[in-house]
This record gives C-alpha cells, sequence and structure tokens, in this order.
C-alpha cells in the first residue's frame, strides 16, 4: 500500500496525537452545536424563564444570590400557600439554584458583569453540552469502537427528547440532572470494570449532586443495585463489583441524606430498600465467597449457597414486614403509579393531573427520538454479543428506561441518553463494516470478534468483511441520508414544538408575519403595579410560581402540590356556588380570583378544560360538597352551552370565565372558540366578585373579592337592590357585620 | 332532687318505649332472619322493613343478579355487598346504632322496582330512622347510582359518611386461605421442580438469544405505545364510518391497539434490518449472495422508514419530511 500524505498522519504516533486532536474538535463542535440549537426561543423572543416550575427556581435563585447561602438554607417563605407558608430552604433540591449561584459568584468575581437572570436562562443550554461529553465518556466505555461515542455525543446533543427539557430559558432541575445522571453512568461504568474506589467514590459524589439536584435521583438508586443483583444472579461475582458497590452505595448515601429535603429517607422509604437490601446481599455473597477459598468440598460450598439464600430471604421477609407494620414509609405515590398504573388516578388525582404525567402514544416516542428509536433495539441486541458487566448495565437500563417512558410522557427524559448510546452502537457498527476502504474486515472492529462459543446465533460465523464497493456506497449513502434527516427532524421539531416559551404565545397574523399574545406578562404586569404588595391572588395552582416570580404578590397554592387539602379548597371555592365560595375566600384573605380563560382566541389550556380536575380533588376531600357527576348532563357530556347543568353554570370558575363575554358578539352570537359552541343569551351574573382586569385577549381575567356589604345584606340583595328590582320579602337584620361562614 | 330526675328520665323513656316496642321487634325479627348476609326481600317485606316508624337505619340493594337479566354489574358486585353486610353485622355495633342490610332482587320485586320507576340496577337506597336518638328529619331514602364497577370499600365509606358520627366497624376482608395454601404449594413445587430438572432448564435460563429476545420484545412493546393502551384501554381498531376500517388514530396523541402493533412491527423490521446488515451480512463468505443480501436489506431499511415516515405524517398534518418510495 502506497503511502500518502494522510497516512502519515493517520498513523504511528502523530496519528494518535491527530486523532487527539480530531476528536477534540468534533466534541467542541458537537457542543457548540447543541448549545446552539437551544438559542431559538431566545433569538425569536427574547431571554426570558419559560414555563412554570422555572420561575419559582428563578425566584429561589435571585433570593439565594441576594441573601446568600445560609438564609438560603433556613428561608421560610411566607408569600405562598398563604395563610400556611413553606419551609423553602427544606423542600425543594437546592442543586440547580447553587450552581446558578456559583457561577454567578465566579463570573462577578472575574469582573464579568453578567444578570442573574441571564445565567438562569442559559444555564440549560450549557449543560447539554456537557451533557454530550458525558454522553462521549459514557459510550466509549461500552463501546471499543473509537466512532460510537463521537456518534452518541452527536445524538445526545441535538435529539429532542433531551432538548425538550433544555432549551434556553427552561430553568428546570431537569437541566443539569440529565448531565448528572449521564456522568455518574459514566464513573459508575468505569469503577465496576476497574474495581477502583476512586471510581467508586467519584460516582458516589456525582450521585450525592444528582440527589441534590432532581428528584429522580431515585431512578440511579435503583438501576445500579438492580445492575449489582443481575450481576450476582448471572455468578459474575468479584471483587470489582464488591468494591465499587459498596464504595458507591456508603459514601453515596451519606451524601444524599445531606441534603435536608432527603434526610433520612434512605433508610425509611421503600423506594430506597432495594438498594440496602442489595449492600446485605453483597455483603453475605462476599462472606460466602471468602469462606469457600478455604474450604474445599462440593457439599460444603452447596451449604454455604443454600446459607446466603436462606439468610437473603429470610432479610427480605423482614424488609417486607417493616414495611407493612410501617417503620418503612411505604412507596412514595409518584413512584408507586409508576407499576401500578391506575393507582394514580384513583388516590392521587392531583399526580394523574399532570399533563407530563400522562401515558405516551408512540408518535410522541417518534417525535422525540426520530430514527434512533429502530436503531434502539439493535444496539440492545449487539450488547448481547459481548455481554460484558457494562453491556448488562446498558440492557438493563434500556429495558426498564423504555417501560418508564411508556407509562409516563415525563420519563422520555430517562429513556433518552441510553437512546443515544444503544442507537450510537448500531450506527457505528454499520459504519465501521461498510467505511473501512478496503476489502475484508475491518482489523479495528476484529478486536471484539473473538466470540465464545454460546454467543448469539447471528454471530457464530467468523465475519469476512464487505467485499464490493457497491454495497459499501448503497449503504453509506442510505446512512447518510437517514442522518441529515435526522438534523432536519431535530431542527425542525425544536423549532417549531419546543421553544415557545408558554408565557408568551406567538401565532401567525393572515399576511405571515409573527403575532405575539402577551397576555400573561401584561396581567402579571397588571398585579404588580395596580394591587398592593400583599393582596393575596387567589388562581389554580399552575400558575402559582408565575404569580410568585412575575407578580410578586402571594399566592394560595401553587406548582408544588405538597398540600392537597389546601389546593381542594381552592377547588372547592372555584367549583362551588357564590354563597358557598364567598366565605373560603373570605377566610383565606383572598384579594383577587384569576383565572385563565382561552374562548376568545382558542387558547385550548385554559382553565375551563381543566376544571374537572379541580372538581375531582375538592371531590376527593369534600365528596358531599361536590360531585363530579353534577357537572355532566344526564347523556354524561362536558358541556358549557344551553345544556350545561345549573352545578355547572353556577360556578365560580364558569361565571368567571363567561362573565360579560356576551358583550363582545351581537346579541345571541357569543361563541367559546376552544368548546366550539354557542354560548347561553343570557351571561352569567356575578354578585359577591367584581371584574378588576381583563387582558388583551381575554387569556387572563382577574376578579377583585368585594368587601361585605355596608348595610349588612348579603351581595345578592345588594346586587338587585342596585338594578332597582324589589325585594322579595322584607328580612330585618340588624348588629356588626359578620362573616357568614358555613 | 334524685327522685325528681329519675322521674323525669321515667317520663321520658315511656313514650320512647311505648313507640319502640313493635319496631325493636321487627329489627330484631328480621335480623334474625339473616345474622350474617343480607337479608334477602320480596315486594312484601320490602313494604314491611321500610315502612314507618323505623327505628334503623337500613341499607337496600336493588339489583338483578339472575344471570337471564345480563346485569355484569350486579353480579361483581354481588360478593362485595355481602363482604359489607358481614363485616357490618360481624363487628361490634356502638352506642346503639342498629342498622339492617338486604337485598332486592328484580326477579322477586318487580313491583318494587316499578313503583320506584327504575330503569337501571343496581342502586342502593339507604333508609335513615324516623324515630329513635338517630332519626332524621328528612327522612326520604338516600340514592347511590352506580356508574361503574366499584369495590366494597368505597361504598362502604359512602355509607359511613351518612351514618351518625360515631365509631364503626371497619371492613375486613376474609383472609383466602385456600390462596395462600394454593401458592405456597404452588412455590414449592416450582423449586423442587426447579431443583430436579435444573440441569435442563439451566441450559434455557443461560441462553444468551432467549434473553436477547425477551428484552427486545420488552423494548419493542414499550416504545411502541403499549403501556398507552394498557391504561387508556383504547380500542383494538374503529370503523372509519364508511363500512370499513381505519387502522389509524387521527391525532397525535392517540392510537388504537391495533396500529401499535403495526408500528410495533415496523420498527422490529427495521431492527431486524439494521442487525442483519451489521452483523449477518460481513459473515456471508459468498461475494454475490453478499451483494445481493445488502441490497436486499438496504431496500427493506428504506422501504419500512420511508413507511414509518408517511405514517407518522398521517399523525402529524404538519410534518414536512418524507422518503422517496411512499
Amino acid at each position: 500500500m502506497a503511502e500518502s500524505p494522510t497516512d502519515v498522519l493517520l498513523k504511528g504516533d502523530s496519528g494518535r496525537n491527530t486523532r487527539g486532536l480530531l476528536r477534540f474538535i468534533i466534541l467542541a463542535t458537537i457542543a457548540a452545536a447543541a448549545v446552539s440549537s437551544r438559542l431559538f426561543s431566545v433569538i425569536r423572543f427574547e431571554s426570558i424563564i419559560h414555563e412554570f416550575d422555572p420561575w419559582f427556581n428563578f425566584r429561589a435563585t435571585k433570593y439565594l444570590v441576594q441573601n446568600g447561602f445560609y438564609s438560603f438554607w433556613d428561608w421560610f417563605d411566607d408569600r405562598t400557600w398563604h395563610p400556611l407558608g413553606r419551609v423553602t430552604g427544606g423542600t425543594l433540591y437546592p442543586g440547580l439554584m447553587v450552581t446558578s449561584g456559583v457561577i454567578y459568584h465566579v463570573l462577578r468575581f472575574l469582573t464579568f458583569p453578567v444578570d442573574i437572570r441571564n445565567i438562569c436562562v442559559l444555564l440549560a443550554p450549557g449543560f447539554s453540552g456537557l451533557t454530550a461529553l458525558a454522553m462521549y465518556f459514557l459510550t466509549c466505555e461500552v463501546s471499543p469502537s473509537p466512532s460510537a461515542g463521537l456518534l452518541a455525543a452527536a445524538f445526545m446533543g441535538i435529539v429532542p427528547g433531551y432538548i425538550s427539557r433544555s432549551v434556553a430559558g427552561s430553568y428546570d432541575n431537569e437541566a443539569i440532572a440529565i448531565f448528572l445522571l449521564v456522568f455518574t453512568f459514566f464513573l459508575w461504568i468505569k469503577a465496576i470494570k476497574n474495581g477502583s474506589i476512586m471510581w467508586g467514590a467519584l460516582a458516589a459524589l456525582f450521585y450525592g449532586y444528582m440527589v441534590s439536584a432532581w428528584g429522580g435521583y431515585v431512578f440511579i438508586t435503583n438501576l445500579i443495585p438492580l445492575h449489582v443483583f443481575v450481576l450476582l444472579c448471572m455468578g459474575r461475582y468479584s471483587s470489582r463489583v464488591y468494591i465499587s458497590y459498596t464504595t458507591w452505595y456508603a459514601l453515596g448515601t451519606l451524601a444524599s441524606m445531606q441534603i435536608p429535603f432527603v434526610g433520612f429517607l434512605p433508610i425509611r422509604n421503600s423506594d430506597h430498600m432495594s438498594a440496602l437490601g442489595v449492600f446485605g446481599l453483597l455483603q453475605l455473597v462476599a462472606f460466602a465467597d471468602f469462606v469457600r477459598g478455604f474450604v474445599p468440598g462440593k457439599h460444603f460450598q452447596r451449604l454455604l449457597t443454600t446459607m446466603v439464600i436462606l439468610v437473603f430471604g429470610i432479610a427480605f421477609l423482614g424488609l417486607v414486614l417493616l414495611s407493612v407494620s410501617g417503620v418503612i414509609a411505604p412507596w412514595s405515590g409518584r413512584f408507586y403509579s409508576l407499576w401500578d398504573t391506575g393507582y394514580a388516578k384513583i388516590h392521587i388525582p392531583i399526580i394523574a393531573s399532570v399533563s407530563e404525567h400522562q401515558p405516551t402514544a408512540w408518535p410522541a416516542f417518534f417525535f422525540d427520538l426520530n430514527f434512533l428509536i429502530w436503531l434502539f433495539p439493535a444496539g440492545v441486541y449487539m450488547c448481547f454479543r459481548d455481554l460484558k458487566d457494562e453491556h448488562v448495565f446498558v440492557i438493563i437500563y434500556s429495558v426498564l428506561a423504555s417501560y418508564f417512558a411508556g407509562v409516563m410522557v415525563r420519563l422520555m427524559l430517562t429513556l433518552t441518553p441510553i437512546v443515544c448510546v444503544a442507537s450510537a452502537l448500531a450506527l457505528s457498527s454499520i459504519l465501521d463494516t461498510y467505511v473501512f476502504a478496503s476489502n475484508g474486515p475491518n482489523p479495528r472492529s476484529k478486536a471484539n470478534d473473538d466470540t465464545p462459543s454460546e454467543g448469539l446465533r447471528s454471530a457464530r460465523k467468523p465475519e469476512v468483511g464487505i467485499t464490493s464497493y457497491l454495497s459499501k456506497a448503497f449503504m453509506l449513502t442510505s446512512v447518510v441520508i437517514y442522518l441529515i434527516l435526522f438534523v432536519a427532524h431535530c431542527t425542525w421539531v425544536t423549532s417549531n414544538a419546543y421553544s415557545s416559551p408558554s408565557v408568551v404565545l406567538a401565532s401567525r397574523m393572515p399576511d405571515g408575519s409573527q403575532h405575539i399574545i402577551d397576555d400573561y406578562r401584561e396581567a402579571y404586569y397588571w398585579l404588580r403595579q395596580n394591587t398592593e404588595h400583599n393582596a393575596k391572588i387567589m388562581s389554580w395552582w399552575d400558575y402559582g410560581y408565575q404569580i410568585g416570580g412575575m407578580a410578586d404578590r402571594p399566592t394560595l397554592v401553587d406548582n408544588n402540590t405538597w398540600n392537597n387539602t389546601h389546593i381542594a379548597t381552592v377547588g372547592k371555592a372555584m367549583s362551588s356556588r357564590e354563597e358557598v365560595s364567598y366565605p373560603i375566600l373570605r377566610q383565606h384573605d383572598v384579594d383577587y380570583v384569576l383565572v385563565v380563560f382561552g374562548g376568545l382566541l382558542g387558547y385550548s389550556g385554559d382553565d375551563i378544560n381543566k376544571f374537572l380536575w379541580m372538581v375531582r380533588i375538592a371531590e376527593g376531600i369534600w365528596p358531599d360538597e361536590v360531585s363530579e357527576r353534577d357537572y355532566f348532563t344526564a347523556r354524561g357530556e362536558y358541556r358549557v352551552d344551553d345544556g350545561a347543568t345549573p352545578t355547572m353554570r353556577n360556578s365560580l370558575m364558569y361565571k368567571m370565565s363567561y362573565y360579560n363575554y356576551n358583550s363582545l358578539f351581537q346579541p345571541g352570537q357569543a361563541v367559546d372558540r376552544v368548546r366550539g359552541t354557542k354560548l347561553p343569551m343570557e351571561g352569567p351574573q356575578l354578585s359577591t366578585l367584581e371584574e378588576a382586569f381583563t387582558s388583551e385577549n381575554w387569556i387572563i381575567r382577574i376578579y377583585k373579592v368585594k368587601d361585605l356589604d355596608n348595610l349588612g345584606r348579603d351581595h345578592g340583595n345588594a346586587m338587585a337592590f342596585d338594578k332597582g328590582h324589589k325585594r322579595k320579602r322584607a328580612t330585618k337584620r340588624k348588629g356588626p357585620r359578620v362573616l357568614r361562614t358555613e | 332532687m334524685k327522685l325528681l330526675s329519675l322521674f323525669v328520665s321515667f317520663i321520658c323513656i315511656i313514650p320512647i318505649a311505648f313507640c319502640s316496642v313493635p319496631d325493636t321487634e321487627k329489627f330484631e325479627r328480621y335480623h334474625s332472619l339473616s345474622r350474617v348476609a343480607p337479608i334477602e326481600l320480596d315486594d312484601s317485606s320490602y313494604e314491611d322493613i321500610t315502612a314507618k316508624p323505623r327505628e334503623y337505619h337500613i341499607a337496600v340493594l336493588l339489583t338483578a343478579a339472575e344471570a337471564r337479566y345480563g346485569c355484569i354489574l350486579c353480579r361483581e358486585f354481588q360478593p362485595e355487598w355481602e363482604l359489607i353486610a358481614r363485616s357490618w353485622n360481624k363487628g361490634s355495633k356502638p352506642n346503639g346504632l342498629r342498622m339492617l342490610f338486604a337485598t332486592l332482587d328484580f326477579s322477586n320485586g318487580k313491583g318494587t322496582f316499578q313503583k320506584l320507576m327504575l330503569q337501571t340496577a343496581p342502586v342502593l337506597l339507604v333508609f335513615p330512622p324516623t324515630i329513635g336518638p338517630f332519626a332524621k328529619v328528612d327522612d326520604a331514602p338516600l340514592r347511590f347510582d352506580f356508574s361503574g364497577p366499584i369495590s366494597a370499600d368505597q361504598l362502604y365509606t359512602w355509607i359511613n359518611r351518612h351514618l351518625p358520627e360515631g365509631p364503626k366497624p371497619p371492613l375486613v376482608r376474609p383472609i383466602n386461605y385456600m390462596r395462600i395454601v394454593s401458592v405456597v404449594t404452588i412455590l414449592m413445587a416450582a423449586i423442587t421442580l426447579f431443583t430436579i430438572l435444573s440441569p435442563y432448564i439451566l441450559p434455557i435460563v443461560r441462553n444468551r438469544n432467549l434473553w436477547a429476545a425477551f428484552s427486545l420484545i420488552a423494548i419493542l412493546l414499550f416504545t411502541s405505545g403499549h403501556m398507552f393502551n394498557h391504561i387508556r384501554k383504547v380500542p383494538y381498531v374503529a370503523g372509519d364510518g364508511k363500512g370499513g376500517i381505519s387502522y389509524f388514530a387521527g391525532g397525535f396523541s392517540n392510537q388504537f391497539g391495533m396500529e401499535t402493533q403495526i408500528i410495533a412491527a415496523i420498527y422490529a423490521v427495521l431492527s431486524f434490518a439494521t442487525i442483519a446488515l451489521a452483523m449477518k451480512v460481513p459473515r456471508i463468505a459468498d461475494t454475490k449472495a453478499q451483494q445481493v443480501a445488502v441490497v436486499i436489506w438496504g431496500s427493506v431499511l428504506l422501504g419500512m422508514y420511508s413507511f414509518l415516515l408517511n405514517v407518522f405524517k398521517v399523525k402529524n398534518g404538519g410534518y414536512p419530511f418524507f422518503l422517496p418510495p411512499f
């Protein structure tokens, strides 16, 4: 073979350097692509925090930066959950805020005059670059092929399943958690491959960081023990497994207990018991293994094995008994509802009501993963070829995560990394086979070809390689086409589906120009400018964080749904008659009530569509007073027009949504564009509330709660009097103004 | 003073005693009919048992449990209803709260069904007492409509809510000894069988191909939306309104059972084509055969992927991408 200039660069010592440089450049480019594809929303709109939860995280970060770490740790927030307040410092995962706080202070120290908001907005894209890097490391540990790591990093950088939670402005826990997840798994694989305490300790360290950042750490807490357990079942116990697992478990549990929100959960909660159980089992197996070295004799060894199984069984029974008797807390609701899929809907409607807790239909998988979804099973199959310890990990992770992703849309996020790993394995093995220029097998992939006798059916014969250039050209062209299609798909999805801040809605004018619907911010600013600093705002919990963050007003309930009763109280106030709701509003010092109404614009995420969940949650606490059945017509329809049930039409939510809506239309022509129905001739009448503000497109409507009547009448009578109606029956009532309660 | 209070209490007791004597007898009479299970009623005894004055609560389940009425809900609920009655009758009844549980089947009580104008079964009626310490002013029976399958616990909490305050006997599900014994037996049999047959079973358990097949099937099932079907209970297929069958549901977050199977099959074909191209084809020694294999598998890949994109375009209207054949 003739020496060509490229050969000089690609072979020997200088070859290694060139490849290293190339790899570095490629990774840097991937990171840049990952960051820049997440900036659509900043370029199109502005540097703004998205969605709901990020507003709370942003508010908490501002508090941290202004008041310092210790006061953040002890933060009691009296501006949420009025009148209860929230021990915020002890009930959040502080990892995200602390990370941005550290970045902020470092940049300030380096004299960059940077605003904390910009750090928060750009944190997620920044960490996505790191995730791509971590992905490269992880895949390189799993596959001997050098191209697999780079492919995986590229996939991870732009796959929509991850972008959906990490565009600029989505300042949520997942923004850093996915990086930590992938990196912890990389360190774990490294630890189990080398049997090294250092890597195990590093894995524990990053696991601790992960615990501080996201509730999804339970996934790691269960996946790593499961990996070890499967390895033990396969008879693969070794000192490597022992060292890495015990190091990780001991240090990781201690680290996780430093977070106030987690506290003693690792030893008191069923979610964490598998880790503890496997830790115990591993000690037994290690002991048996140790004894076995001294005593030969087949019978004795069999006895030993039986002993191990017996002790493990007894310990397992003990754990079960402890959880039945209540010493160990049962599975937490969210986690349990993954296994018993009907559980949440019956027992915890508040969990079932969240849209990201719905099951996933197949188009969502294809939408988020494109062609990786069918490369994924192929990659998992290829893991069975070598079936080393790390491949076992990939297989377990794949099966488990695809189950979780099928049950809950939100968990697509945990599936995405392993899909990238597996499909990179599959694609790199195709590329390695078909790209290699000369005929015969690729010498680089030769290394893993010494297949054991009981390998996979498809890998029994020796590999000969691809002989014709035509096949190579054909395959390469199609792979390149698929890859281009993938990139186009990712860009399209990111730009169309995942880049709108949801606080600001974009629409197209008839001439094609963009029209921005900014009702949310308009309304929140109205609250900020026109209400007292301590005016209490009641709304459904979805908007709690935004009101707290943008309007800076106390709220009754927010997206941290820790107190079901309080949320049900709001649900009851919204779904009852005015006479019932008014005392509730007065008792909770409510000054303003905020509802979201999409009827004019056709905005489907409004409160009337969420209304049934409010009813259900209220019914869970007050089954006598609120009944879901009353909101459906006799034929079981949910209607808002003439056919709506009296309960529906008298509910506060209905009244607030459609109050005065008739006046926009010709008489009798009022139309709700979301439900697509004509509304009744007579609009609803409100007596205890008065309209305070309605935004430009009527998306947000704010009502002021009236004070008690000066003459001691109830509001219905007062309204009737003002309108000039005659009082029907004279009632004499004297005495001081009293709050009527029931 | 003491005498006076005694006298007053006497005065109080006398009228109660007078009118409750026949009533207490009625309660005892019916209660003795069936000490544990719900009382079986017919038209006349229904009239009698619910007649005023009554000094006890009575819960009547109006049902149609016989097979010829085809009421599945009634038959399913029957054991649960007996469970409620048994738990109540066996439990310790607090502070003199008296309650009867009764069943009126449609075959015995057509007249009552007509009189109450009942179109559906089962229906539960709870009559409050009209006299005595727990009497209610409004003596109309409370009605519970069954909107779907319901467990004894849910109904029992509903009943308890409408009874006076105070402790109530808990709902006790009998321990199914049969089941425990059979589970233990089966478990032990399985262990024994496994120990004896281990030389034959172990190679199967350790078979890599088998595990690979299991994992792949699981992954394909889950990623094609099987859990969605399971949770949402979607129909298998639906008509398209023109007498044909529509295989694909309209809308992005909607699907049919058959649709997911088609998708799983597409994914499977695509994956196996990939596996074949990456692992099988390089092992074919014959040049010609290899060439043909590459072209065939490559075309399968292209065709299937193009079909998948086409299907996806149907589900998601504005999707701009496609591949040539479809």
